[in-house]
């Protein structure tokens, strides 16, 4: 029987319903001593001196370091910009100052609060506006100095970290021969991904290298991050994964493992701990990034798109990340969609002294497609239109074009999603049901599949079931205890309980570009069944000899190899596999996949670090909202997604992935928010930060739309993000049609609902 | 100050300061790390564990207020390696994904099933108010604990 579409239960269930499953959290051991942090209490300042002599001599007391202990590296993903420890400046609220190991956590914190800091505050930077102000002071004075972490150098100056600027010819002729142009503004706040496990790791020094346990979803760039710190060669970095208690993006680059590294090595090699306690990890977290975008369309009378024009400002925070990639995305988003031939697009990422954004699930595409899909619906309005048949005549179809000249070969899917949905949720009907304080969006998007490598060696075991070796991570999105078990074991016809999945070990496995960017059921499942087929192979080879038959006369049936035509004839994988490994030796496989680079335009734009869409898949929404005129509270009833997949390989899967992208989304643009005051966040506790819970959260309506991709997993591609990326902007688009004004603000709060019901009121 | 109760059927004496919570002293005294801290404030409800039956937030919860007291947590549900039908029904449903927040949300659904053995969607959610499930959306959570009643046996 098939597994591809069963909704197996994920193989590590039991464990974590049990309380078995080991977070990082969770570590323990007779000589485990605990770490802690001293931060930065200020968002910009100097340091004049730091005196550790009090907190070196307190009860349980291992050892204080401090930067003048640590190498004098600098480190990132793109661009090593950040030291371990501020050495002299301070840039953000939370950075690393020094570092303490004692035998308890609360030794380790009471050393931390002992230590004298002379600090003289300069002026923060606390947002873009203030950054870019002409001569507003650098958060990093000697930008010029640093090194791009591989490759060339890119577009960057001054408070500018990163900047992508794309200028077609005749955009300036197209706004000159407009019949109407259309202009908005756009705001978007961060967004906290608060998964529930806060963010820790456990350093080991032992044998000249340095072990780290940690719970993360890229555990290869732990190891080369953490290298860059202390600066040692990444293979003297072992990185252990556990289960990860959520990450959304916040666990792909670096937190507590290069302390906890550092700090081990100091303390004589015994494991050291640490753990943010929650306003820690939420002063510190690479949160979605703030943003503000304008977009100006030009366009004729028919609503025909001539041209546009975009700029986005991006706040990166002190440290860039991966930030530098994002204004990438911006751009190959611009023309993901809706057909549009001259377009201008300024993105900049800009630093501020606060804490560094990162990525979180969708990345910088769920606040970019909010205020595409609004200006729509704006345009729309203004040319009198339906909104759902503005976007049908203005879709990119198959064979269209990015703006990067990389060419879609499936766009058709855009309208192929319209028509499923109708099929299900005809827009006619939604808006012949329409009653005061309701209010319907409908929303179309495109998000990639990330092509990063992945690896996978498979063994079959002496009692025929088998062990994939990899390091990829499952993040929680059964990406692995569901995708690629089930894509290994559908490859050998054996049950998903008799494959073996190993956690992460960057000693053990080859490389992984980690849980990110909806690839790892895509990318590692191919792998893994590269390796199967190879695997499969050597499994026939050996089962020719013991049935005396030609290799091409065999099958394998359920996990059983036997002649065509002879199901008598089968023998199982255990006894091929005792055979093989007694005579010809132990049987075993690998498999690498990346997805085959896509031909497109380098001389588009400049600084496009990020130069093509990879594997794009297409999805649509609906929402229908209902507004408290009272309270000013949103309520969503009703929310449909298709979504197209490649392949579904688990339904439940892919329905957790939906239901639970439309939630965080539901979050962003209804209820989170981390605000910044004076260059520091306003909400510091899960008390403060506002999450959707059960009672806000409708049942999402989940249509999956299957279109093979002929390089993927037979036919996945990429689930655990795009629908997040079409939640704030169907939302947003419903909440602005129950009123009937504008929202293009993330987030959308009860008071800017009732300010907007009032001012309508006021324009009766 | 002298502690003694009972987790998970077992009695337990232990010596404490009298400070502690009882969310330390299941997990550093008594290695009983399936009950998870995620805010250390009370707000996000990995913590959930029974103190007679009753859902208490065992990271705000003094020790020593479960004196004499019955205590469970995530660790006494399965019996001998078996899931009961509620872990078994989150499995099938698919309402775990990373898992951290699992533990609570199991005890404070047990907690609900003790007191109201067959709760419509809107009793389970209000139920849920004080759990916050990142990965989930809630929904397959909700089905979960249908499909447990749809079973008819709640252990």
């Amino acid at each position: 029987m098939s597994l591809l579409g069963e909704s197996l239960v994920r193989t590590d269930a039991a464990g974590k319903l049990t309380g078995e499953a080991r977070y990082t959290v969770d570590y323990d051991g007779k000589d485990l001593l605990h770490g802690s942090l001293l931060r930065s209490p200020v968002p910009a300042g100097l340091i004049k001196a730091i005196d550790t002599t009090v907190a070196e001599s307190l009860p349980g007391v291992w050892c204080v370091v401090t930067a003048g202990d640590v190498p004098d590296t600098r480190a990132g993903w793109v661009l090593r910009e950040q030291p371990l420890f501020a050495r002299k400046q301070l840039r953000f609220e939370g950075e690393p100052i020094a570092g303490v190991v004692a035998d308890t956590p609360e030794q380790a914190k009471a050393a931390v609060a002992a230590i004298e800091l002379d600090i003289v505050e300069t002026q923060a930077l606390g947002d873009m506006d203030t950054a870019l102000a002409e001569g507003a002071p650098l958060v990093h004075p000697e930008w010029k100095s640093y090194q791009p972490a591989s490759g060339e150098d890119y577009p960057r100056h001054g408070n500018i970290a990163s900047e992508l600027v794309a200028n077609s010819d005749d955009v300036d002729v197209a706004f000159e021969t407009a019949d109407l142009i259309v202009e908005d503004e756009f705001t978007s706040n961060r967004q906290y991904q608060a998964y529930i496990e806060p963010k820790s790791a456990v350093g080991i020094y032992r044998d000249g290298r340095y072990i780290i346990h940690t719970g993360h979803q890229y555990p290869f760039n732990v190891r080369d991050r953490v290298a860059q710190y202390l600066d040692v060669r990444p293979s003297q970095i072992r990185v252990i994964g556990h289960s990860i208690g959520g990450g959304f993006g916040a666990k792909l680059d670096t937190g507590l493992e290069p302390y906890a590294a550092v700090l081990s090595r100091y303390a004589g090699g015994r494991p050291v701990k640490l753990v943010n306690t929650r306003t820690e990890d939420m002063l510190i977290c690479p949160s979605r990034e703030n943003a503000v975008i304008k977009i100006r369309s030009a366009l004729d009378k028919q609503g025909k798109l001539l041209g546009r024009e975009l700029v986005c400002h991006m706040d990166n925070g002190a440290y860039s990340g991966e930030m530098a990639f994002m204004p990438s995305v911006i751009f190959h988003l611009a023309g993901s969609v809706y057909r549009v031939s001259n377009i201008r697009v300024i993105a900049r990422l800009v630093y501020t002294n606060t804490a560094p954004t990162g990525a979180m699930r969708g990345v910088s595409g769920v606040y970019f497609c909010a205020f595409q899909e609004r200006h729509m619906d704006h345009i729309a309005d203004e040319l009198g239109i339906d909104r759902r048949e503005y976007r049908l005549q203005n879709l990119n179809e198959s064979g269209d074009t990015l703006l990067n000249g990389q060419v879609l070969d499936d766009a058709d899917l855009l309208r192929k999603g319209f028509e499923k949905m109708e099929k299900v949720v005809p827009w006619s009907q939604l808006n012949k049901h329409k009653r005061p304080w309701h209010g319907i969006g409908i929303c179309a998007g495109t998000w990639i599949t990330n092509s990063m490598p992945g690896s996978a060696q498979l063994k079959l075991n002496e009692d025929g079931t088998v062990t994939v070796i990899t390091a990829a991570t499952d993040n929680g999105s059964g990406a692995v205890s569901m995708g690629v078990t089930q894509i290994v074991a559908e490859h050998f016809g054996l049950a998903a309980d008799e494959i073996i999945v190993t956690m992460p070990d960057t000693d053990v496995a080859g490389y992984d570009g980690g849980s990110q960017g909806s690839r790892t059921t895509h990318i590692v499942g191919r792998a893994a069944g590269i390796a199967a087929v190879e695997l499969k192979g050597m499994i026939f080879d050996v089962a020719a000899g013991m049935l005396e038959a030609g290799r091409d006369d065999l099958e394998m049936v359920d996990g059983r190899v036997g002649v065509v035509g002879y199901p008598d004839s089968r023998i199982s994988l255990g006894d091929i596999a005792m055979a093989a490994t007694w005579s010809r030796g132990p049987l075993s496989a690998s498999g690498s996949y990346t997805s085959e680079p896509v031909p497109f335009n380098p001389g588009c734009a400049s600084g496009m670090l990020f130069p093509y869409f990879p594997t794009p898949t297409y999805h649509i929404h609906i929402a229908e909202v209902e507004v408290n005129p009272v309270t000013g509270n949103v309520r969503v009833v009703r929310y449909v997604v298709v979504q197209e997949v490649g392949r579904v390989i688990n339904p439940a899967g892919v329905r957790g992935q939906v239901q639970g992208a439309v939630t965080q989304g539901i979050g962003h643009v209804l209820y989170e928010s981390l605000r910044i005051k004076d260059a520091r966040y306003l909400e510091r506790s899960l008390e403060a930060y506002r999450l959707p819970l059960a009672l806000d959260i409708p049942e999402v309506e989940v249509i999956t739309m299957e279109h093979p991709h002929p390089l993927g997993p037979f036919g996945a591609k990429g689930v655990g993000e795009p629908a997040i990326i079409l939640a704030p902007a169907t939302i947003a688009c419903a909440v602005s049609d129950a009123i009937g004004k504008p929202f293009n603000k993330i987030p959308i709060t009860p008071e800017d609902v009732l300010e907007a019901i009032v001012e309508k009121e006021k324009q009766r | 100050m002298e502690l003694t109760f009972k987790v998970n059927g077992r009695t337990q004496h232990l010596e404490l300061e009298g400070h502690e919570t009882l969310l330390d002293i299941l997990r550093n005294e008594l290695s009983l790390t399936g009950t998870k801290e995620g805010c250390r404030e009370g707000e996000c409800g990995a913590c959930t564990v029974l103190v007679n039956g009753r859902a208490v937030d065992s990271c705000i919860y003094a020790a020593m207020a479960a004196h004499d007291a019955d205590v469970k947590t995530v660790e006494g549900l399965a019996k001998n390696g078996r899931l009961n039908s509620l872990q078994t029904a989150f499995a099938e449903s698919g309402g775990v994904q990373c898992g951290f927040c699992t533990p609570g949300f199991l005890m404070m659904l047990t907690a609900l099933l003790n007191k109201c053995p067959k709760p419509d969607r809107g009793q389970v959610r209000d139920a849920l108010s004080g759990n916050i499930c990142r990965c989930t959306g809630y929904t397959q959570i909700e089905e979960a604990v249908e499909r447990c009643l749809e079973e008819g046996t709640i252990e």
